[in-house]
């Protein structure tokens, strides 16, 4: 807690502690930003912290929930608030991969081929609708949440920090789309839901957007370099062994899970860590808590797991809230570590 | 408690079940050491099994689970009917009210058994009741601690109830094998509801669909049900070792009783001072009376005192056989064909002695009608119960009169069989008198017939006087050295003082001899039916008489007592000589008004007085003992807990991972409260919910809780190991405020059950074996 608390511009150096940003000025520029936000969104803080969580995890969102509920809303709200660019891409299906990652077009006057850059650079690239794209299309936008980087006919354009990649879906099946398959749905960090607004809240929408749109008059709260200093200060709190084991376990036993046909991967144990640091860090702790962990496990695995057609026979295919049940479950069963000392 | 009520099915039931029986059975094995034979055992397994497997027959067919306890009850009340309740029940199954008194009266005669038989006893009806009664309601326990309550490692409980008895009463406590043996099946238990447990809540989940009910199958690790158990048998050894060791004094050979209880003549204790007692009190006190044909007026004996160690007499202790019914009594001992004998019928009705001993006359052949349970004692022929005593008896028996001539008699002389020389046996040192004047009364005897004539007549002679006053003094109700020297100058004394020194003479002219006690042939009563006459024997015609045993004849009494009791014709001096008239048979003298006894109505016969306070004493030393230790057991769960607080505070002030000794003493506290929670809860989670709690609404408690939080937090999974910096005694103190805040929200009786029963060890234990669900309310 003593360390200094001075805003650093630029690129925080990983290697010194000195310079990073206090968790304690992480947690109160946090709580910052999801007040920012609310304003927008009323009524949705657990679904904007979860956002927030996800954007200084270094992760990439996938917000699921019927249409008109303000997910894009959200993802603008957000980005808004920590100055960073933005950018949106309405996934259709005859929506190109170069669409997404840009286009290398023919320069008359240099006579050369000059990359114009898609919408995916941007620090926050807001991906609607994204399972209406054509497979294709979903996996370009996928490699470059993965690589961070787009490579055009031979040369590596390196993404710029932080880049996040909002994307949504809606559950409703309809025509034309095309579900993500369960590889690329692991690439997204946490999947949140919006939910229906409170009538209170409703009606208190109504009035704010009766002549304009309240997005249009957010202002940024945090620069992108106290955004990154804010990144970079949440890598760097410390994970206890024991709240390791405990997210290997919890992972552990989605694989063992009888009801449960694919468990989650290696990748989402190390998501779910980057995730529970992120929230610790929000709260002004240095240190990552089993509750942390305990409180990302829905929002981090739920979208990884695929239950068996046997569990789900009983559900009317909708795997939602099964799997929810699944999550909870197991997170109430896998004991709490208490410190390596008294592990046996 | 019954955190699995999903139902089982009845493979499963039967498996526990059976594992339920096997633990009790061979937990009841430990009882082997105290009781002869293996019957007992036998009936204890089939009414165990009855209970037991009833219950299961019971919930099969879907008896309400408060009622299978009831229904077991009742089966078992139906089993004991059948074993025990013979003629009184309707069809040997429905006990009526005789059954239900009779039954009482196997009770009472347990309790007397127990307290007069030595180890091994005999499993008499009353013992064998008692085992059946008790194994039963164990199995009742068991069932309903295993399928109703489903906490099978409670079962050890009253598993633990026969390990333990041993423990009290034989020194080496249960035997090594059958604790490992029931260790095991203890562990078998276990093992059964385990796999029936993980089963159930799979089927639970296949079928009930309930996604959250739905728990994954977990390894229980064998090791720790394994320790579990051994540790239970190790607690039980413990305190069967404790036990046997605190309580050297009554670790005898007696199952639980005292040796003097409530008989008339204890062993171990000299009788003739009981007998001198009785005897010096005034108004006589009815002791029994019979009817027996004109001219059979035997003397009943009681007791045998066969062994002589200067100081006392005393009969050896010898267990009693099971074998030795009193229906068919042997031939006695050294009778050959050329004794004349005959057999007379007697009926005795006890009036008012009341004695584990019953007064037959030496010898009898057979004794009819007794109730409880009788046996002849091999050598002596005199009879004792195990399980009831003479109050309220009447029986027929046959006695076997012998009637030897004296040159039978004389001719008896012989080599005398190895197997005598006990009653031969007289200390080195004894005082000069004694042999001086036995030699002197038995010089001119030509045999050892003679030589028993002479001492008596010289006792009979006038110069010995009966007095039950003369010397009363301090030590002379005796029958040793000192006393029968002091006799010898003195002159004077009564039967005991007389049959001591015939007895002591005759040993020193080596005859073997013994010392009967008993009664004299009593007074005869107005009531005589065709040559029947009734004959009323009362507290002053106690005696004491010698038995002289010759070859070829057997044990002979006679009569040294001047004044009291009947002298033998065989034993009159000159009897059988040529010519000599045949004296009148049966002579009695009735002792004179000088003669009579002192009696005192007061004292009843021996065992009331003194003996009875003593052995209350005794029974106060052995139940505070008892409370002591159960005391102590019970407190151990309290006193565990203690230290362990005692411990982690320790932990604190020396900063072993001080947070985190601080957050568990908090965590078992809460459990001990009735208000924990499983190991699946963190301590945020924790601390949010004891927050709620309305003692919390201080500030100054929510705080120390909140303190305790973070310090707990920071040590167990922040960076840089635990927080040194943290002030123990501050940390004490927030324990100290967070402790006293949920003890104060709590209500008095479940503070004291806290206290007693603290349930954070329990679970512990039941984690140890793998339960874990089970904590999780």
């Amino acid at each position: 807690m003593s360390e200094a608390a001075v805003t650093m511009g630029g690129t925080a150096d990983a290697g010194d502690v000195g310079l990073r940003m206090s968790i304690d000025e992480v947690g109160s520029r946090a709580a910052a930003i999801v007040q920012n936000v609310e304003t927008v969104i009323a009524g949705k803080r657990e679904a904007i912290t979860g956002a927030l969580t996800v954007l200084l995890a270094e992760g990439h969102l996938l917000i699921e929930d019927v249409p008109g509920v303000g997910k894009t809303m959200l993802a603008k709200a957000l980005a808004r608030s920590v100055g960073s660019t933005v950018s949106r891409i309405q996934f259709t299906p005859d929506l190109l991969p170069s669409d997404v990652t840009g286009v290398s077009v023919f320069d008359q006057a240099s006579r050369r081929f000059e990359f114009k850059r898609g919408p995916v650079f941007a620090n926050i690239v807001i991906g609607d609708e994204i399972n209406r794209a054509s497979p294709k299309t979903q996996s370009a936008l996928l490699e470059c949440m993965e690589e961070r980087q787009v490579t055009a006919d031979g040369t590596t354009y390196v993404l710029e920090q932080p880049f996040t990649v909002v994307a949504t879906q809606n559950p409703v099946e309809m025509e034309g789309t095309y579900p993500l398959p369960e590889a690329q749905r692991d690439r997204f960090m946490a999947r949140i839901s919006m939910g229906y607004p409170s009538p209170a809240d409703e009606i208190a929408m109504l009035s704010t957007r009766e002549t304009s749109s309240p997005l249009d008059r957010l202002e940024p709260v945090v620069t992108l370099d106290v955004l990154r200093d804010m990144i970079t200060a949440v890598s760097h709190a410390f994970t206890s062994q024991p709240v390791k084991e405990y997210a290997v376990e919890l992972a552990r036993a989605t694989r063992d899970d009888r009801q449960l046909r694919l468990g989650a991967s290696p990748r989402a144990t190390l998501q779910l860590i980057r995730a529970a640091k992120a929230h610790a860090a929000m709260h002004g702790r240095d240190f990552v808590l089993p509750d942390d962990v305990d409180a990302l496990a829905g929002p981090v695995l739920a979208h990884r797991l695929v239950p068996t057609s046997r569990a789900l026979g009983a559900h009317d295919r909708d795997s939602g809230p099964l799997i929810d049940a699944i999550v909870r479950r197991i997170v109430g069963e896998t004991p709490v570590p208490v410190g390596s000392a008294r592990r046996n | 408690m019954n955190p699995d009520a999903m139902a089982l099915t009845r493979a499963q039931r039967a498996a526990l079940t059976a594992a339920s029986f096997l633990l009790l059975v061979i937990a009841t094995m430990a009882l082997g050491p105290l009781i002869s034979g293996s019957g007992w055992w036998w009936l204890c397994a089939f009414i165990a099994a009855g209970v037991l497997f009833s219950g299961t027959g019971l919930r099969a067919i879907r008896t309400p689970p408060s009622l299978v306890p009831v229904l077991g009850l009742g089966v078992l009340l139906l089993l004991l009917t059948l074993f025990f309740g013979g003629a009184t029940s309707i069809a040997l199954a429905i006990p009526t009210q005789a059954t239900f008194e009779l039954f009482g009266d196997l009770i009472t005669g347990a309790q007397n058994t127990i307290q007069q038989q030595s180890v091994p006893a005999i499993p008499v009806p009353p013992l064998s009741f008692a085992l059946a009664l008790g194994v039963g309601g164990l199995a009742v326990v068991t069932d309903i601690l295993v399928q109703t309550v489903r906490m099978p490692a409670l079962a050890a409980a009253p598993a633990l109830v026969p390990i333990l008895i041993p423990g009290f009463i034989i020194e080496a406590g249960a035997e090594l094998p059958t604790l490992v043996l029931t260790a095991a099946a203890y562990l078998l238990l276990l093992r059964v509801d385990v796999r029936v447990r993980r089963r159930a809540r799979l089927a639970a989940g296949d079928e009930g669909g309930g996604v959250a009910t739905v728990i994954a199958p977990k390894r229980v690790p064998i090791v720790s049900t394994l320790g579990a158990s051994l540790g239970l048998a190790g607690v039980g050894l413990l305190a069967a070792s404790i036990l046997a060791a605190s309580t050297p004094s009554i670790s005898t050979s007696l199952l639980l009783g005292s040796p003097s209880q409530s008989t008339l003549f204890g062993r171990g204790v000299s009788p003739f001072i009981d007998l001198g007692r009785d005897l010096r009190r005034p108004d006589p006190q009815a002791a029994f009376h019979y009817f027996a044909r004109d001219g059979d007026r035997p003397y009943f004996t009681l007791l045998t005192l066969d062994r002589f160690e200067g100081e006392v007499w005393s009969a050896t202790d010898r267990a009693v056989d099971g074998d030795n019914t009193v229906d068919a009594m042997p031939q006695p001992r050294g009778l050959s064909q050329a004794i004349a004998t005959s057999e007379h019928p007697i009926e005795v009705i006890v009036d008012e002695v009341s004695t584990t001993w019953l007064p037959v006359p030496y010898p009898t052949a057979r004794i009819e009608g007794l109730r409880g349970s009788w046996f002849w004692d091999r050598d002596s022929l005199t009879v004792r119960s195990v399980d009831t005593s003479t109050a309220g008896q009447r029986y027929n028996l046959t006695r076997l009169a012998v009637e030897p001539t004296p040159s039978q008699l004389r001719n008896a002389d012989g080599p005398l069989s190895e197997d005598l020389s006990p009653f031969l046996a007289l200390p080195e040192e004894m005082p000069p008198i004694i042999p001086e004047t036995a030699e002197a009364v038995t010089s001119g005897a030509g045999s050892s017939y003679d030589a028993a004539v002479a001492i008596q007549a010289y006792l009979r002679g006038v110069d010995f006087d009966y007095s039950t006053e003369a010397p009363v003094e301090e030590g002379y109700d005796g029958g040793g050295f000192d006393v029968i020297a002091q006799f010898l100058e003195t002159k004077a004394g009564y039967c005991v003082h007389f049959a001591s020194t015939m007895a002591v003479m005759a040993r020193l002219a080596g005859i073997p001899a013994r010392i009967s006690i008993g009664y004299t042939q009593g007074s005869p009563t107005e009531e005589r039916i065709e040559g029947v006459q009734r004959m009323q024997v009362d507290s002053h015609d106690l005696h004491s008489w010698p038995e002289l045993y010759f070859q070829g004849v057997g044990w002979v009494p006679f009569e040294p007592t001047p004044g009291r009791g009947s002298v033998p014709d065989y034993s009159r001096p000159g009897a059988g000589e040529e010519g000599a008239p045949p004296l009148p048979g049966g002579a009695t003298s009735t002792p004179g008004a000088t003669g009579r006894p002192d009696l005192d109505p007061n004292r009843g016969l021996a065992g009331e007085g003194e003996g009875a306070i003593a052995t209350a004493g005794q029974w106060w030393v052995r139940g505070g003992i008892l409370t002591v230790v159960v005391l102590l057991l019970l407190l151990t769960p309290a006193v565990l807990r203690v230290g362990q607080r005692a411990t982690r505070i320790r932990r604190i002030r020396r900063g072993d991972r001080p947070a985190d000794a601080a957050w568990d003493e908090l965590v078992a506290l809460t459990i001990d409260l009735g208000a924990g929670a499983g190991d699946t809860e963190t301590a945020r989670e924790f601390a949010e919910r004891i927050r709620a709690r309305p003692a919390f609404e201080d500030a100054r408690s929510r705080e120390a809780l909140v303190r305790l939080r973070d310090a707990v937090e920071r040590e167990r999974y922040g960076p840089g190991g635990p927080a040194r910096s943290t002030d123990p005694d501050a940390m004490v103190a927030d324990l100290a405020t967070t402790r006293s805040a949920l003890l104060g929200d709590t209500a008095r009786a479940d503070r004291a059950r806290a206290v007693l029963m603290p349930r954070s060890l329990f679970d512990r234990a039941r984690r140890a074996i793998g339960d874990r669900a089970a904590i999780r309310a």
